[in-house]
């Protein structure tokens, strides 16, 4: 057989990967000595469990993750497409090559609302089977303006869904530590920050910059790798390469925040996807969230916040000259 | 209405005065370009500063609703910096009182920026990144006839342009119009009498409006120039 199963597992509040994971933005897969994307090559056929949650039914539950799944398919620089094949009574998590979407009932993981876990082509990267499954134990709402207490099922879905087509976790966050040892989610810029927001709050609906700059990476419209441009750089401390060091691009006409993370130990990162123009680079630590949500080995958080010293721009079609960002230890 | 009188007749005296003083100002032989010659022109421009936006990095906070009020991340304040062009413009006079110019600018305006508002890292001044700005203008100029000596005549001008700014890497040209009112004087070291070929210096004073380029708010933009040129009327 030249498929093996490689299973990774995200989740939103907490986070780990069974296999080598590139973090950030997309899912990866070792595949002949390099990492590639993880993605599906048709359509997302989906089906969803007929187990219910308290208080929601599969009825629910279906409608929520259909949402979801449009909201995903209607941004307008990527090909995103999922088919509803219909109610199941299989479990998801269970390998069976479907994809299966619903509740499970999982007490011991008293902090994670939800998790996405993946069937994979280990010689491609294709996806063949990915299952959702979203922690009963906690209290779901489906109400079109949220209820206060009750974590919103389709945010959600919206998240789970972004994992299932292969984006990984975004950084754009900023949180605080809790009396409970938790982080609470002060603000947030991505739909993909594995930190939900509070009980009672819809924001999560709604896709933001960094997510749909992520879906159009791995499922490009037509046209769209012509119209659009990436930075490259490298980060460096103490004039060596800095792994993990977050880099934001801002945009100043447009507000956009888009970000990625220096993948490698000469600190190189790329920002890719972005709408064309000049952008402010700010390098960040690491320190908002659980570092293993995003990588599964120690990085180096201890040095300042950084601006690059220009802008740069994002050409149409291309990519910046790289553009070495020194930072300072704190 | 006595002293109402008195006032009327002070302010009447003042403007027969005021026409005398320009017909005899006409009357006088003053310096001028010759109709229908064409005039070279080339010298040095000084740009003024002038602000392109100040934005803000935003994100949703941790409230209720699809929209929760934004969280401010950090703060970019942008300005063009002031900075030297070389120009070359050529002109042709219609009258020798009006002249038809066009003419093109180099400069390279550094971009500044100044980061603010950031919760974890203090105020700062970023290096920027200089530019390459184009201008390509057209304009009408006339001579005001008012006599300041016998070499010396004013002008006031008024024209439009293209602006092109490459950044810094020259991946990126940002686009658009320049308007412009000014005024300025010409000194002739030669000719000026009607005959012959004239040679002299040009002084500018413009007040310019900005419309796109690089910008962060879409605004029209006002910032003023001072040029001094050389001309050489055939």
């Amino acid at each position: 057989m030249r498929r093996t199963m490689g299973l990774v597992i995200t989740a939103l509040l907490v986070s780990s990967a069974a296999t080598p994971v590139r973090a950030y933005l997309k899912l990866g897969s070792p595949v002949a000595g390099r990492i590639v994307d993880v993605t599906w090559r048709g359509p997302v056929k989906y089906f969803v469990s007929e187990t219910e949650a308290p208080g929601l039914s599969a009825g629910d539950l279906r409608a929520a993750v259909s949402r979801a799944a449009s909201t995903w398919q209607a941004v307008p620089a990527a090909t995103v497409r999922f088919e509803y094949q219909g109610m199941t009574t299989a479990s998801p998590g269970v390998v069976d090559g479907r994809t299966t979407i619903g509740f499970l009932d999982r007490p011991e993981l008293d902090r994670v609302l939800g998790s996405t876990s993946f069937l994979i082509d280990t010689t491609d990267g294709t996806v063949l089977e990915a299952d959702v499954f979203f922690n009963s134990r906690f209290a779901w709402s489906v109400s079109a303006g949220g209820t206060p207490g009750r974590v919103d099922l389709e945010s959600v879905a919206l998240h789970e869904m972004g994992h299932l087509l292969g984006l990984s976790h975004s950084a754009l966050g900023e949180t605080e530590l809790t009396g409970s040892g938790g982080r609470r989610v002060t603000a947030s810029g991505s739909i993909m920050f594995p930190i939900a927001m509070s009980a009672g709050t819809i924001a999560d609906r709604v896709l933001q910059a960094d997510d749909m700059a992520g879906i159009s990476d791995l499922y490009p419209a037509a046209g769209r790798v012509e119209a659009t441009g990436g930075i490259t750089g490298r980060v460096t401390k103490n004039g060596h390469g800095l792994l993990g060091a977050h880099v934001v691009a801002f945009h100043p006409e447009t507000g956009v925040t888009v970000g990625n993370f220096a993948l490698n130990q000469n600190g190189e990162f790329a920002i890719i996807r972005l709408e064309p123009g000049p952008y402010i680079l700010r390098v960040e630590p690491l320190d908002d969230a659980e570092v293993d949500s995003f990588f599964s080995a120690a990085i180096d958080v201890n040095f300042r916040v950084t601006y690059a010293p220009r802008m740069v721009v994002a050409p149409r079609g291309g990519s910046s000259a790289p553009i070495e960002i020194k930072v300072l230890p704190k | 209405m006595k002293c109402a009188s008195a006032l009327v007749r002070r302010c009447s005296s003042a403007f027969v005065l005021g026409c005398l003083s320009v017909v005899s100002a006409s009357a006088q032989e003053a310096p001028a370009l010759r109709a229908h010659r064409v005039v070279l022109e080339g010298g040095l421009v000084w740009s003024g500063s002038y602000g392109i936006g100040d934005v803000t990095a935003q994100m949703r906070s941790n409230a209720p609703g699809t929209t929760p009020p934004p969280v401010t991340w950090f703060a970019v304040s942008s300005e063009v910096g002031a900075a030297a062009s070389a120009v070359a413009r050529i002109g042709f006079t219609l009258t020798p009182g009006v002249m038809i110019e066009g003419g093109g600018m180099f400069g390279m305006p550094r971009v500044a920026m100044t980061i603010t508002a950031d919760a974890e890292a203090g105020p700062q001044q970023l290096e920027g990144e200089q530019l390459k700005q184009y201008v390509i203008d057209g304009a009408l100029v006339w001579q005001l006839p008012l006599r300041f000596g016998p070499r010396l005549r004013s002008f006031v001008s008024g024209g439009a342009g293209y602006l092109r700014q490459l950044h810094e890497e020259r991946t990126l040209a940002e686009t658009g119009q320049v308007y412009y009112a000014g005024v300025g004087a010409r000194y002739w070291f030669r000719g000026g009498a009607g005959r012959g070929r004239s040679l002299g210096l040009r002084g500018d004073l413009r007040a310019n409006f900005r419309r796109g380029g690089i910008d962060f708010e879409d605004r029209t933009r006002v910032y003023p120039t001072a040029g001094v040129h050389l001309f050489f009327g055939l």
